[in-house]
Parts: C-alpha cells; sequence; structure tokens
C-alpha cells in the first residue's frame, strides 16, 4: 500500500433482516427506507422503526429493483419480465416481458430516464462448452416513463451485468466470457468492446465447462473508466476459491486498457458480486462471498486502487449502496436458506440488512 | 450359478469362431475403416445384425457430482425450495417437470422416473461406488460395477467391438477420477472391465501401418495366432493364453477403431444430439451400441456437483441432458433398439432443497430422483413422491439395492442370482432379496 493512502474504518451501526434472500435494493430518497428485491418478491423495508412489507411478486426470483420517479419503482425477475410498480399507491402499474430467459442485472440511469436489462442463457456451443450464440438480444434499453423499447443490443450470453454512465450517454454490459461492450445510450451504436480472461473459470478438475465472468461493472463518475468485478480464474469452478477480483479499465482507448486490479496481498477468495462508487469518487466498494481471508466487503482508493478499510459480515452480499453524503454504507445479500423443519413451518428470516458507517 | 446365457457365451466354440471370421470377411470386404452402412456410418454389418439379435443392451448416462431433483425430475413451484425455474407440464396428465426439460415433456409417455430414491452415502466417492456397483463395499472383496456385470451376463467377449465401453473425456474428476481408477470389474476379472475413450482419451496406436498392406496384416496374424496357438496347446501355458486374448483385443479394437471416431458420425446427427462432449459421446453411445457394445456408459468428468452457482450451471447442463435424452431415446425407437436398450440417466444422490449461501445446493441422498427407458420398462411411469417441499420421500421409498434388482429384471437377468467365486464369501448380484420396483417393470 502507498504511505500516502489513508485507511478508513467500517462499523456496522444497522442491522435488519428480511424474510428471505436480498439479491438487490435500492435506498429511497430520503434513505428512511430500502426497496428491498428478494427471492420471493419485492419489499419496502422502513428502518426505523422496522417495518416490512411485500409489496408484489414476480414469477421467479427478483433479481433487480431501480427507483424511478414520482415514488415509482421498476424490479426485474428471473421470470424474465419487468414491473412497475407505484408504491404511494401500492399499485402495479406495468408488466412488461423483457426477456425469453432471466433478468440478470436491470439498471435505471441516473436522470432515471432509460432501464437497461441483460439476460442470456449459457447453453453449449462447442465441444469445450463455448457458449452458444444468442438467441435473442442480451441487452434492451426501455424508456423508464412509457416502457417503450428504445434499443434492442448484442451480446453474447450469458450477459450478466450493465450499467449506465453517471453522464446517462452510454451503457455497459459484461458477460459469462468475460467481454464487455460499450454502448451508445442515445444511438445504440456500440463503441468499445474488449475481453478480460480473468474472471473466467474452465473447470479442469470437475467439468469441462465455463463458470464465472463478470457479476457487476461500474462507470467512474467521470464515465472515463469502467470497473469490474467478480472472482478469478479456479482450476475447480464448484470450488469458488478465485480470487476476490476488480479490474478499471479506460474503456475509452482505441484499445481499452487495463488500468488496475485488486492488489497483491489485498484479496481472499470468493466471488465478488457489486460495486458501488463513493459520490465524490473518494473510493469505490466492493462485496461478495468470503471463501477464504478475511474479508468480504471492502473500500479501495480511486486513485490508487489500495484497499482502505475492510469487514467481514458473516453473509454473502449482494449489493452495496452509498448514502448520498458518502458516510455510510447499505450493505444486503443473503445467508444461506434454513432447513425447514416441517413442510409448512416458516422458515427463519435469512435476507440481511446492514449498514456500515465509514470512519 | 452365475452362467452366462447361451447365446454370448465364452465357451470357444467353433461357433464364435465362425462369427468372428464372418465378422472379419464382412468388415475386411470393404475396408475395414471405410464400410458404409445403409445411413452412412461407419458400421460392421455382421457385428451389427449379431447385435441386433443378440438381445439387451444398456446405455448409462452418469450424471456425476448428483444433479438436482428440483431442476430435472420433481419441482416442487411455488415453494421455498423451488428454485428460480418454473415447473411444465408433460404429455403425461398431472405430471409436471423443470422447464429445463421441454423436450423430455413431450416423451414422458416413453419414460420411466422414480422420484422416491432414497439411499445412504452423502459423499461422492462412496455414492458413485454404491450407485454403480449397486451396494455398499464389502472389503477385501470388490463388486463388479454395473457395466461389468452386464457385459460379462450379455457380452460377447469374442466380439471385436468392446462390450464395456467408458466415454468420459475428462481426464480429472476429483472423486470420480479416484473412482476411475480403481478396479471396475471387480472378481469378474479384468477382461470385463471398461475400454475407455472420448476426449483426449482416444484409442492409440490402432492404426495399421501405411507400409503393410491389409493382405500382409491378414497373413502376420494369421502366422502369429497358429504360432502362438501351438506354443499354447504344447506347453499348456496360460501365459500364452491370455496373451493370446489381448490380442485378439487389440485385433478386434483395430478393426473397429472408426467407432471411436467422432468425425465419422454423420454431421447432421451430430448437429443434433448437440455440440457438448456429453452429447457427442452420448451419440458415439448409441452408435457403438448399434454395432454390437453390450454397455456404454457416458460421463463427462462430475459437473454437476453445483455447490456454488446451482442455478447458473443447471441452466446449461439440464438443457444440454434434456435434448441428449430426447435424441437416443426417439433415435432408438426409429431404429427398432428401444425395446432391447434399456437407457439409464442418473447420479449418485441428489441436492439439497434448501441453497447455501454461496448460491449452491449441496449432497442430499434423502430423497433424489433418477429416470429410465427402454428395455424392460414400462413407460409413462412416475413412481413414488417426495413431500411438498422435497425434503424426504414420502411413498415408494426405492434404494440402491432395489434399483439395482429392476436395472437386472429389465435386462432379463436374475437380481438375487448367486456369484460362483471359490473361496470367497457368498455373494449375490442384489443382496438381501431386494425387490425390484414392478410398477416400472413391463
Amino acid at each position: 500500500m502507498s504511505e500516502t493512502t489513508k485507511t478508513l474504518t467500517l462499523k456496522k451501526t444497522q442491522d435488519c433482516k428480511l424474510p428471505t434472500s436480498v439479491l438487490d435494493a435500492v435506498l429511497t430518497d430520503d434513505e428512511t427506507a430500502m426497496i428491498a428485491g428478494c427471492m420471493d418478491g419485492v419489499y419496502r423495508l422502513q428502518f426505523e422503526p422496522h417495518q416490512e412489507e411485500l409489496l408484489y411478486r414476480h414469477d421467479s426470483y427478483v433479481s433487480s429493483v431501480g427507483l424511478l420517479r414520482d415514488d415509482q419503482i421498476v424490479s426485474a425477475g428471473y421470470d424474465g419480465g419487468l414491473r412497475w410498480f407505484d408504491v404511494g399507491q401500492r399499485q402495479l402499474l406495468r408488466t412488461t416481458p423483457a426477456h425469453d430467459f432471466w433478468s440478470w442485472d436491470m439498471c435505471v440511469s441516473a436522470d432515471r430516464s432509460r432501464i437497461a436489462s441483460v439476460t442470456g442463457q449459457y447453453l453449449a456451443g462447442s465441444y469445450k462448452y463455448e457458449p452458444q450464440p444468442e438467441t435473442e438480444p442480451s441487452l434492451k434499453v426501455f424508456a423508464a416513463e412509457s416502457g417503450e423499447l428504445l434499443h434492442q443490443l448484442p451480446h453474447v450470453p450469458s450477459t450478466q451485468a450493465v450499467a449506465i454512465s453517471l453522464d446517462n450517454r452510454f451503457v455497459a454490459a459484461g458477460n459469462l466470457m468475460g467481454e464487455v461492450r460499450v454502448f451508445d445510450l442515445d444511438s445504440g451504436q456500440m463503441i468499445a468492446n474488449w475481453t478480460t480472461p480473468d474472471f473466467t473459470s474452465w473447470g479442469i478438475i470437475k467439468s469441462h465447462c465455463y463458470l464465472g465472468g463478470i457479476f457487476d461493472l461500474k462507470f467512474t463518475p467521470d464515465s472515463q473508466s469502467l470497473l469490474l468485478c467478480g472472482m478469478g480464474p479456479m482450476r475447480d469452478p464448484m470450488a469458488g476459491n478465485g480470487r476476490q477480483l476488480w479490474q478499471r479499465w479506460d474503456w475509452k482507448k482505441e484499445t481499452p486498457t487495463l488500468i488496475d486490479q485488486t492488489h497483491q496481498g489485498q484479496s481472499g477468495e470468493g466471488l465478488m458480486e457489486t460495486l458501488a462508487v463513493h459520490p465524490r469518487a473518494e473510493h469505490f466498494a466492493m462485496g461478495g462471498r468470503l471463501r477464504g481471508g478475511d474479508w468480504n466487503l471492502a473500500l479501495f482508493d480511486l486513485d490508487s486502487g489500495d484497499r482502505i478499510a475492510s469487514a467481514k459480515t458473516g453473509f454473502r452480499i449482494t449489493r452495496i449502496q452509498y448514502a448520498a453524503d458518502g458516510k455510510s454504507l447499505f450493505v444486503v445479500g443473503t445467508q444461506g436458506q434454513p432447513k425447514p423443519k416441517k413442510d409448512d413451518s416458516p422458515l427463519p428470516p435469512f435476507g440481511r440488512v446492514e449498514r456500515y458507517e465509514i470512519g | 450359478m452365475n452362467q452366462r446365457s447361451d447365446k454370448s457365451s465364452h465357451c470357444g466354440s467353433p461357433e464364435h469362431a465362425v462369427h468372428r471370421r464372418l465378422f472379419l470377411q464382412g468388415s475386411m470386404a470393404s475396408g475395414a475403416a471405410s464400410v458404409a452402412s445403409f445411413n452412412g456410418l461407419f458400421s460392421i454389418p455382421a457385428a451389427a445384425e449379431q447385435a441386433r439379435q443378440q438381445g439387451k443392451k444398456c446405455i448409462l448416462l452418469w450424471l456425476c457430482g448428483a444433479p438436482s431433483q428440483f431442476e430435472t425430475w420433481d419441482p416442487k413451484p411455488g415453494t421455498s425450495t423451488s428454485g428460480p425455474f418454473r415447473a411444465i407440464p408433460t404429455n403425461l396428465p398431472g405430471t409436471h417437470v423443470s422447464q429445463l426439460m421441454p423436450r423430455c415433456a413431450t416423451i414422458m409417455d416413453k419414460l420411466a422416473v422414480i422420484r422416491s430414491m432414497k439411499t445412504e452415502p452423502s459423499e461422492h466417492f462412496q455414492g458413485i461406488d454404491v450407485l454403480t456397483r449397486g451396494d455398499q463395499p464389502r472389503p477385501p472383496f470388490t463388486r463388479p460395477i454395473l457395466g461389468s456385470a452386464i457385459a460379462q451376463q450379455l457380452g460377447d467377449l469374442d466380439s471385436p467391438v468392446p462390450q464395456f465401453v467408458l466415454l468420459d473425456p475428462c481426464p480429472e474428476g476429483n472423486e470420480f477420477k479416484a473412482f476411475k481408477s480403481g478396479n471396475w470389474a471387480g472378481w469378474l476379472g479384468a477382461e470385463y472391465g471398461p475400454v475407455r475413450a472420448g476426449g483426449k482419451y482416444s484409442i492409440p496406436n490402432l492404426g495399421r501401418l501405411d507400409s503393410i498392406s491389409e493382405l500382409d496384416h491378414q497373413d502376420r496374424e494369421t502366422l502369429r495366432a497358429f504360432l502362438s496357438r501351438k506354443y499354447e496347446n504344447d506347453r499348456r501355458s496360460e501365459a500364452a493364453s491370455s496373451h493370446n486374448a489381448a490380442f485378439q483385443r487389440v485385433a478386434g479394437l483395430m478393426s473397429c477403431a472408426p467407432l471411436f471416431d467422432l468425425n465419422k458420425l454423420p454431421p447432421a446427427d451430430r448437429e443434433r444430439y448437440g455440440p457438448g462432449a456429453f452429447a457427442q459421446h452420448a451419440l458415439q453411445a448409441r452408435h457403438l451400441i448399434e454395432n454390437g457394445s453390450t454397455f456404454v456408459m457416458v460421463a463427462n468428468g462430475m459437473p454437476w456437483d453445483n455447490h456454488v452457482f446451482q442455478h447458473e450451471m443447471h441452466q446449461m447442463l439440464v438443457p444440454e441432458l434434456d435434448n441428449v435424452l430426447f435424441q437416443l431415446i426417439t433415435d432408438l425407437e426409429d431404429r427398432g433398439l428401444l425395446e432391447d436398450t434399456l437407457v439409464i440417466a442418473m447420479g449418485e444422490f441428489g441436492r439439497t432443497p434448501w441453497l447455501n449461501e454461496a448460491r449452491g445446493r449441496d449432497h442430499y441422498p434423502n430423497a433424489w430422483s433418477m429416470a429410465m427407458s427402454g428395455a424392460g420398462i414400462r413407460g409413462g411411469v412416475v413412481h413414488g413422491a417426495t413431500d411438498k417441499l422435497g425434503r424426504n420421500v414420502v411413498e415408494g421409498h426405492t434404494d440402491n439395492r432395489q434399483l439395482f434388482a429392476t436395472i437386472f429384471r429389465a435386462l432379463g437377468i436374475q437380481p438375487d442370482e448367486e456369484y460362483d467365486l471359490p473361496g470367497l464369501p457368498t455373494f449375490r448380484r442384489v443382496e438381501d432379496d431386494a425387490k425390484a420396483v414392478e410398477e416400472v417393470l413391463l
């Protein structure tokens, strides 16, 4: 670590539970509540006093949620659908079948005018199990207000992560094979693509197929570079013991260039599933599952790439969001599903929501 | 006592010598490596005809690592254990399977599914051992694996085509790798062990040298066989006899080497089965069965052990299995072979109803599913049931012994027959008088 890099602390200040795995979440604008996408539906979780309410369901797990204007939210699911919901009126506004397969990830642009969702089923495409080409557009962009389909953009399945730049100009998507494609959000034209081999495993030990890939990506606030996260390659992908990995790419160069990645000695093992960038671009956060090592939530200096804070949450992290003032982090995720004692007995809650003060 | 059937007996009678000669004449007449059958495949007409007459065969799709019953045969829609995939109706009224199996959903009337498997081992090596041999080990004695037992009963050692073939391109496989390096044929002896092929496991040095003509090759073999037999007779040498047997096997392999060449299979068939290694070898299994193999086991390492990325992996593995089963069963039926060919699809146990923190399902032997079709099996049957969440078997409990009794019965092999093992304790093909699952048998 550079001698000038300042270290920080992460102190847990809030701790809530939801009935099932939280797979995505977004803070309401006043930060008194959170909208959580869970295995069994979309919840509104009020922090003080603690109150949880199941707003509605998808036909499968909810993979993503986003905040729109005027108390509206949008969610995406493993049923391939997008759903618009008015939280104030408690009313489902629209259901759009966006994909034939899952929506792996969905995001809303910073100006809340557009929604991007990615899909793609990994099917064997060769003796070595390279993925088959897409059978439906892997990336779709919708108008947030009307639900109109604006763009259908190509990628290679499975396309697992999507992000829109803060200036609302670019949309980027990453896939199983480590390929990133960046499109102009207005024209739909592809303006960059490259492949990083560092997130994908080909099973040597147990299975001759591919596993892993890019699980989240975020533009830096200046839109000049892209952060990617996932897990380093493994001989046995089923072990889940790849290196906790982020990479930062200068995607605007003619040939996109790797700027930096998890520093040696600063990672343990486990799949990293989520990234968040500090509102004033001071640092970024990465979280996921701890397989080996001593952290599954960490902050990294955005300039030096050094790890400046870390914590072990005791559960798999699926989404991190900074508070608007940048002084705290909201972290959601899941523990393992408890074993049901009887067919109809309710399970103890296993979704997790925590808040960490950054000191 | 354990006797082989008359048709496949290894008695050295002149009839079999004639068979062998007919086979060699048939194949060599047109050039062994380029004989084209009616469908354009490399085929050995005499052997294929003999295979048709000979009786029952078996293809085991070995789903090593253990697939999830929830994402295949026993979905639990709308419950906390269901996972993200839907259930879809099948052509069997009231029966649903995972949405990942749309093709098998159309041939459920040809399948028998057991949803009530309950076995003991919860670790791979022990699970593989029990579900391929049929029983727990009784050290120091090694029970033959299913393929060896069936090849010994139904196969023809005189055939140039290997009777037990393992197609598995993955050289590794964790516990399966350890298992593969063990003694498969057990007390039956090495001649009943598998010939392994697939991927890098091409069978080496089977090609005749270009510098030797076919006629020269035959002459040399005739001379070698004559001198060897003379030596064996003059000195009553078991070593020479064993050497002769090995040479015969290699000679047989040489003559049928193209059966192991994926590139010799019709492109349209290869496309139908799908491009993955498992699918390609399932097609190869069909081809081997058509041409005289008795038991072909198709594996692809240990890909089903999804402690992490359960749904991300099953989204790919299950559709491949779905298509392979559909193609295999419809192909065998179209060719008039399904009646005599048993197709089995199973792993060593199932997966937990609950998801772990790593988005995976763990090992679960308490309640799992498998499927069969073809020889001796009644299609359109779903045997047994699990509870609402898939935690326990509530009806039709079936264990490994009962399953093996069912498989042997389907193939016309007596399950409780004693093995003839001088000096060893009493062993039966299936111990403890285990009863077959009558519901799935014709």
